[in-house]
């Protein structure tokens, strides 16, 4: 491979974190709800949309920092996760078919919520960083780096707070096994509600940053929520690590089919990768939980 | 006893209305509202014998009508088969695509499973989006109009109408007899109790494939009888969103009573366009309908109806009992 | 020979040897039971005979046939039927429709007439209309009885018949099992109710981190020292 060859390939890889931090941002969410609860949480893609909006509300109708809206949009999101946790999804919990089903309502619900307040149309906000480094024959969009770097901030952070601190060993034995956990005297509900809004705040965090890149309409919840499932389901639902890798992948094929192979065919790789590894390992690439025993 | 007979003339009266529709009410937009919800119905009816007998959810069934249009509009385009001969291949078609998204399920648990019909479902979108001549890309394919058969002309309204009509109920009839039969009664075996179901000798994998092709077929005609109305078929008419809203018709009548499926199709696609409510204001209400359907009446609308009814009738020979008692000086 | 003949089973998960070779024949005319401290194999042992699970080594010869890896259901309409401990009925289906499945399956002759004589013989006739949900835990124990009873099985393994039954519950339970043997019907059953197991059971083999430790008539069973050591010492 010569080097204008490998600066290319290396451009696409650098590109596709960008995208691989969006569906981490997702997916983790996913991935953890799913673990504790066994909810497929369909209108997690709509929690992300909200973070999106809010933060367009925030930066582009008050001329708010869009440092200070990307805070507010995972706080006003997780808040949203904490009323429909604590309004809906909790009385779900015995029949988590149930909660899935209520997600799509949810997710129809909450599109045409902001439809009918802030229309249909592509909303995007400026560039909040700006500028373009030059490193060798490589150019890093400033905004790209910024999104890479408070996904990983966040994903740290997760790390941290599920294998190191007492909350995240308690939640890892619930994820594992909630009856036992309970006899252990760890208050499980509190953990699911815990879960719900983290998983919530982190899709609006994830929002925010997508704004930032792109411009979104309402629906791209819909879009974005099929990759977070791809990253739950490949790296093994429950394993938050799991859904980084996952999320690493998935952006890497994307990064590349849009640079080498047909572009307009970037999405179905995903979906037929996932296929695919589910076929063959039904338990994910990092294996996972099977959701918790509730008939 | 009584309650059943009035359910039957009460049902008998309901499908004396839908025939006589058309006379009733010659509107043009009326009844191309009740065309497009019919076809919509049939795929729900595919649907509920999927989850309602065997338990399987889908969010993929639009994908499914999909392969059934797009087979038509194919078949007629290169082959020249008309609309009759595109029913029978198109069913099969889809049955055959139904099998596909299905063949997962047996590896992959019911959670897992759902987000692979879903990811079918999109990558079908994308697929007939990039299909180039073949599907027409992103535009889509024309369909002729049907035309005649034995002297009469399905290119009038009222007649398509009756047609559509004629498959939904044939979509119902076949419905009800697998939920009765004992086919039915496996399928639910399954839906109960995996596990047990193969302890006693059931092969769950053969007929959860068996559940999905047949749902198929049922979405296929409704695929077909759809595009022929329509007369131009497009990508997104069978993407994920679509599938949304039909997992969510067949939730809000109910998947496990005869007349759930179509009052499902009838609240979600029916009522609002006959009322001309906003679009996005129906939708809002949807939503949050499904939400408060699942939460309070999780049988679906229909089955609580039932149920209201029989609370009713209980109640008021309860009370019956207390006057006669009453009046016998107890 | 035994009708159901297993030698060198194996099986794994992840880095446990659940079932480590075991080797084990089981007549029709006997009722087997078998016995072992929790997590010895004796479900996994189950499991793997009817096909839940794959072996990863072994032979499992049923009526001439090796049936090793062969799918569940195959393994049910040949005659060798499982119970579950927890997963016992459909239960939102009725006590006859869960019979009326099982029965409509069945491919030897069953020594019962029909579906209510099974509800009859198990005494579940009066609940027959009644869903399985809503069944008290003693009769649902007797309908998942019941309905591996209406498969028309040769050989039926039990998992923990007993399992959350009451001292009358087990003994009544016990004697309707009693009975199979005499209609053409082999027993094989997990247990951890000595006292049911002494009742009912001709022989009995241990297991022990899924190998074969004792085998033999109940009662030279029962008082082998290392049997009483490994599992019996348990006891108080």
């Amino acid at each position: 491979m010569d080097a204008a060859a490998m600066a290319i390939l290396l451009q696409q890889l650098v590109n596709s974190l960008a995208i691989s931090a969006i569906i981490i941002m997702i997916g983790i969410g996913i991935t953890l709800v799913f673990g504790l609860t066994g909810i497929i949480n369909f209108a997690q893609g709509e929690l992300l949309m909200l973070g999106g909006v809010a933060t367009w509300l925030l930066v582009g109708r008050a001329g708010v920092n869009f440092f200070a809206a990307l805070v507010a949009a995972a706080v006003i999101v997780g808040a949203v996760g904490f009323l429909l946790e604590r309004s809906i999804f909790r009385f779900t919990l015995r029949r988590p078919m149930n909660g899935f089903i209520i997600s799509l309502g949810l997710s129809v619900f909450l599109q045409h919520f902001v439809i009918r307040f802030w229309n249909s149309y592509q909303k995007s906000i400026p560039d909040p960083v700006g500028g373009v480094w030059q490193v060798g024959s490589i150019r890093i969009a400033a905004v790209r780096v910024m999104v890479v770097a408070v996904t990983a901030a966040a994903v740290g952070f997760t790390f941290f707070a599920i294998s190191r601190s007492r909350h995240g060993l308690a939640l890892r034995a619930a994820v594992a096994d909630q009856d036992t956990a309970r006899l252990m005297g760890i208050p499980v509900a509190r953990y699911v509600t815990a879960v719900f809004v983290y998983g919530s705040a982190l899709a609006g965090l994830g929002g925010a940053l997508m704004i930032a890149l792109f411009p979104i309409t309402p629906f791209v919840g819909q879009d974005v929520v099929v990759g977070g499932f791809a990253v739950a389901l490949i790296g093994g639902l429950g394993n938050v690590a799991g859904a980084v890798v996952a999320g690493l992948i998935l952006g890497f094929a994307d990064g590349l089919s849009a640079g080498y192979g047909l572009p307009e065919w970037t999405e179905a790789y995903s979906f037929a990768l996932m296929i695919l590894i589910l076929l063959v390992r039904p338990q994910g690439l990092l294996g996972g939980t099977e959701g918790p025993a509730i008939v | 006893m009584s309650g059943r007979v009035s359910g039957r003339v009460a049902s008998a009266a309901f499908l004396l209305l839908l025939v006589a529709l058309p006379w009733i009410s010659p509107s043009y937009r009326f009844l191309s509202i009740a065309i497009s919800t019919g076809t919509v119905a049939i795929t729900l009816y595919g649907l509920a014998v999927l989850f309602g007998q065997a338990g399987l959810m889908s969010v993929g069934h639009a994908a499914l009508m999909g392969v059934g249009a797009y087979s038509a509009a194919i078949l007629a385009l290169r082959l020249g088969i008309g609309f009759w001969g595109a029913l029978p291949c198109a069913m099969l078609t889809a049955a055959l695509a139904a099998g596909l998204i299905g063949l997962p399920s047996l590896r992959v648990s019911g959670h897992h499973f759902v987000i692979i019909t879903y990811a079918f479902c999109t990558l079908l979108t994308i697929v007939l989006t990039n299909g180039g001549d073949a599907t027409g890309g992103a535009s889509g394919l024309d369909l002729d109009p049907v035309g005649r058969l034995f002297g009469v002309n399905f290119d009038s309204v009222r007649n398509y109408y009756l047609l559509v009509l004629a498959a939904l109920l044939a979509a119902m009839l076949a419905t009800d007899l697998i939920a009765r039969s004992g086919y039915g009664r496996t399928l639910r075996a399954i839906r109960e109790n995996e596990a047990l179901a193969r302890a006693v000798g059931i092969n769950t994998a053969l007929h959860k494939l068996g559940a999905f092709m047949l749902s198929g077929a049922f979405a296929g005609l409704a695929g077909v009888l759809q595009a022929y109305y329509l007369r131009h078929i497009s990508p997104g008419l069978y993407g994920g969103l679509p599938s949304l809203y039909i997992a969510m018709s067949v939730m809000l009548g109910g998947a496990r009573v005869l007349y759930g499926p179509l009052a499902g199709a009838v609240i979600v696609n029916f009522l609002p366009e006959v009322l001309s409510i906003d679009p996005v204001d129906s939708r809002m209400a949807y939503g949050a309908g499904l939400v408060l359907v699942i939460l309070l009446l999780p049988g679906g609308v229909i089955a609580s109806l039932a149920d209201l009814g029989a609370w009713a009738a209980a109640l008021a020979r309860r009370t019956a009992g207390r006057w006669t008692q009453l009046a016998q000086g107890r | 020979m035994a009708a159901l003949e297993i030698s060198g089973l194996r099986k794994r998960f992840g880095g446990v040897e659940a079932l480590a070779g075991v080797d084990l024949s089981v007549t029709r005319d006997a009722i087997l039971g078998i016995v072992g401290p929790n997590g010895s194999g004796k479900t996994t042992l189950f499991n793997v005979i009817t096909g839940v699970f794959r072996p990863a080594a072994g032979r499992i010869v049923w009526e001439g046939h090796d049936i090793a890896g062969h799918p569940t259901h195959a393994i049910a309409r040949r005659g060798l039927v499982r119970t579950f401990q927890q997963a016992m009925s459909f239960p939102a289906l009725t006590v006859a429709e869960n019979v009326g499945i099982a029965w409509a399956r069945r491919r030897m002759a069953a020594p019962w007439a029909g579906p209510d004589a099974i509800l009859d013989f198990m005494g579940l006739s009066e609940q027959s209309a009644e869903p399985a949900g809503r069944l008290p835990f003693g009769l649902l124990r007797r309908l998942g009885l019941a309905v591996a009873l209406a498969t028309a099985p040769r050989l039926l393994l039990l998992d923990e018949p007993g399992a959350g039954l009451n001292e009358a519950e087990t003994a009544e339970l016990g004697e309707l099992i009693l009975q199979l043997p005499g209609r053409d019907i082999g027993v094989c059953l997990i247990d951890h109710d000595m006292a049911l197991m002494a009742r009912l059971c001709q022989r009995l083999v241990v297991l022990d981190f899924g190998t074969k430790i004792a085998e033999g008539p109940t009662r030279a069973v029962l008082e082998d020292p290392t049997v009483i050591d490994v599992y019996l010492g348990h006891r108080p």
